[in-house]
């Protein structure tokens, strides 16, 4: 930027945003403004006195094309055609969706005009901060009708201060960037809730990802008002607020269990032997386990924030929360549970772990493998349960959700291998299929190193069971 | 200009989904191959800014591709970031001969997981090549 063409600038303290756009407007000015403030910057385009563009930074920019397909006024792959052609430019894209027809002109006008005075009420706010007013920056074409700075002054104006008057009223927690989801107990017909058309747009849109300010954008109502109703849905228990620097923590957490766990299961891939195999199915599910108890204890809902939680304290909730679950599972289903135990809120799995030193051959394979079915059935059930309580019906929630599921699927198909066979073992036994013994081709890690000590996978079984 | 994006490569769906969704947060493309062929054909048609890289695979392993994409003129200065469960010095220094850029040990980390990346995708317009038609033909017969 060309230090000649900068023709004022100053302090916001000394002018205030209000005075210089109105200073700008009389003057007739072309340039451009620049009013920054933190790490926010506001770049507002005149031409002759009037607002032709408008570009925030130092905020995530509200995904408009997503937007208008979650309240059904665009489809999904148009809304994906438009996105990789405008690159994240919204006039551009409102543009393109003028051009095909797919929202009227005077619709994107309004949605413009909408969204530079929502920035200027929101600029309008600052009490610290710079501005610089750069003459020759103004771009050729703007998609924007030219705007009168005295109206879009009187109706920002107006804008920011429903914001001080929610604000006196005690509602202060709700931000431009809040982001709020429903409770995941809410699970009713919206419709039946007792609630206006617009409280019910914006329960709906409350989805753990759109902040409070592109649900403004959207609906086309100022934030102000939109921090209302949510105080409101808050109020009714519909609502929570996302935190997001949190949520963010939460799910490098549960990646990296997941990761490490998978790690652990493709190393006991390698191993030779049924045994070996479902031993290190057994080390990976305790291990999967444990971690997401350890990470409950600093992530649940009624632990977090708080401080310092003593450990006996956390130790009792996790207790508490999937102790019961544990004993239901060894009492109706797999009683080999029944010598895992709970130790420090960690899940103790020695005894199963050296299990070998007690048993052997055969049986030993029969407890390993009940115990492969009870901890994946546990484990289905923490994670289940921390999901509900720590992120809800969340984008975070589900994109979790799905990730847990694939890694489960990598589970199951190492359980299903073992499965087939054992079925053909048994199979074998009764003398079916003699000629046919077990395919050791079934899991090619086993196959590729046989062992020598006796096992189901030896030579030497082999020879035997022929 | 395109958005940058990163390919990621590795057999097991659990790694693909996991990075995808790591990244993603980061407002960083993402696109998954989970084998060796089809990670060369997602390299020619991407044209991706970053690689994470698997080393066993199947059907062609993380060496072989990273020595194919060196020596292809249009895409050897594409970052390779390998992702082994291998921490040795030899599997280390058998990935810097093969050409990687980087060397993440499993199981990484996911906030140094995206440091990492973020660090390759600075300046990576300057790497972006004149588009051609025939990318995939030349990756093929140069290769």
């Amino acid at each position: 930027m060309d230090q000649q063409d900068r023709i004022m600038d100053g302090d916001l303290q000394t002018l205030g945003l209000q005075s210089i756009l109105k200073m700008l407007a009389l003057s007739g000015k072309t340039g451009k403004l620049f009013v920054s403030s933190g790490p926010e910057t506001l770049a507002i385009s005149l031409r002759k006195g009037q607002i032709v563009g408008l570009h925030e930074d130092g905020v995530p920019q509200p995904d408009i094309l997503g937007m208008l397909c979650l309240i059904n006024k665009l489809d999904p792959p148009r809304a994906q055609m438009i996105r990789e052609l405008s690159q994240g430019d919204m006039q551009v894209a409102l543009a393109m969706l003028v051009e095909r027809g797919w929202m009227s002109e005077s619709e994107m006008q309004q949605r413009l005009e909408f969204a530079v005075t929502q920035s200027i009420s929101h600029a309008l706010r600052w009490v610290n901060g710079r501005f610089a007013f750069h003459r020759q920056l103004v771009p050729m074409e703007s998609k924007l009708r030219p705007l009168d700075v005295d109206s879009v002054l009187l109706e920002a104006l107006r804008q920011a201060d429903e914001w001080e008057k929610i604000a006196s009223e005690g509602i202060t927690q709700f931000t431009r960037i809040t982001v709020a989801r429903w409770q995941p107990e809410v699970s009713n017909d919206v419709r039946s809730l007792g609630l206006n058309q617009e409280s019910i747009e914006v329960l709906c849109l409350s989805n753990g990802e759109l902040s409070l300010q592109a649900v403004a954008l959207v609906l086309m109502v100022p934030e102000a008002r939109i921090a209302c109703i949510m105080a409101h849905l808050f109020e009714l228990g519909l609502i929570e607020v996302v935190d997001t620097v949190l949520e963010t923590e939460l799910q490098q957490d549960l990646s990296n269990i997941i990761i490490k766990c998978q790690y652990t299961l493709a190393q006991y891939r390698n191993t030779s032997g049924a045994e070996q195999h479902l031993l290190g199915l057994v080390t990976t599910l305790s291990e999967c386990i444990n971690g997401l108890l350890i990470h409950h204890g600093t992530y649940a809902k009624s632990l977090r924030g708080r401080g310092h939680v003593p450990s006996m304290e956390i130790v009792r909730y996790l207790e508490g929360c999937f102790g019961q679950h544990l004993r239901t599972l060894a009492k109706q289903q797999f009683s080999i549970l029944d010598t895992a135990t709970f130790h420090y809120g960690q899940l103790d799995c020695t005894d199963i772990l050296t299990l070998s030193k007690v048993v052997k051959g055969e049986q030993l394979e029969e407890f390993y493998w009940e115990a492969v079915q009870g901890l994946a059935a546990f484990l289905r059930v923490i994670f289940t349960e921390l999901l509900r309580d720590e992120v809800g019906n969340s984008h975070t929630g589900r994109q979790l959700t799905v990730a847990w599921r694939i890694f489960l699927s990598e589970i199951d198909h190492d359980i299903q291998q073992y499965q087939f066979y054992r079925a053909q073992r048994k199979a074998q036994k009764r003398g079916y299929e003699n000629a046919h013994p077990p395919s050791l081709g079934i899991v090619p890690n086993w196959s590729a190193a046989p062992d020598n000590n006796g096992g189901f996978w030896s030579p030497e079984t082999r020879r035997r069971s022929i | 200009m395109p958005e940058p994006t990163v390919l990621v490569v590795d057999d097991s769906p659990t790694v693909r989904k996991i990075v995808q969704m790591t990244l993603q947060r980061e407002h960083i493309r993402v696109i998954t191959v989970g084998d060796g062929l089809s990670a060369l054909t997602s390299v020619a048609d991407e044209m991706p800014a970053v690689i994470l890289l698997d080393i066993q695979l199947p059907r062609m392993d993380g060496y072989q591709i990273c020595q194919i994409i060196r020596k292809n003129l249009q895409f050897r200065q594409i970052p390779i970031i390998m992702l082994s469960g291998k921490d040795g010095l030899f599997d280390k220094m058998r990935g810097r001969l093969a050409g990687s850029t980087e060397y993440l040990t499993k199981p990484f980390d996911s906030v140094e997981l995206v440091q990492t990346v973020k660090k390759h995708l600075i300046n990576w317009q300057e790497r972006v090549p004149v588009p051609q038609q025939n990318m995939r033909h030349r990756l093929r017969y140069r290769g």
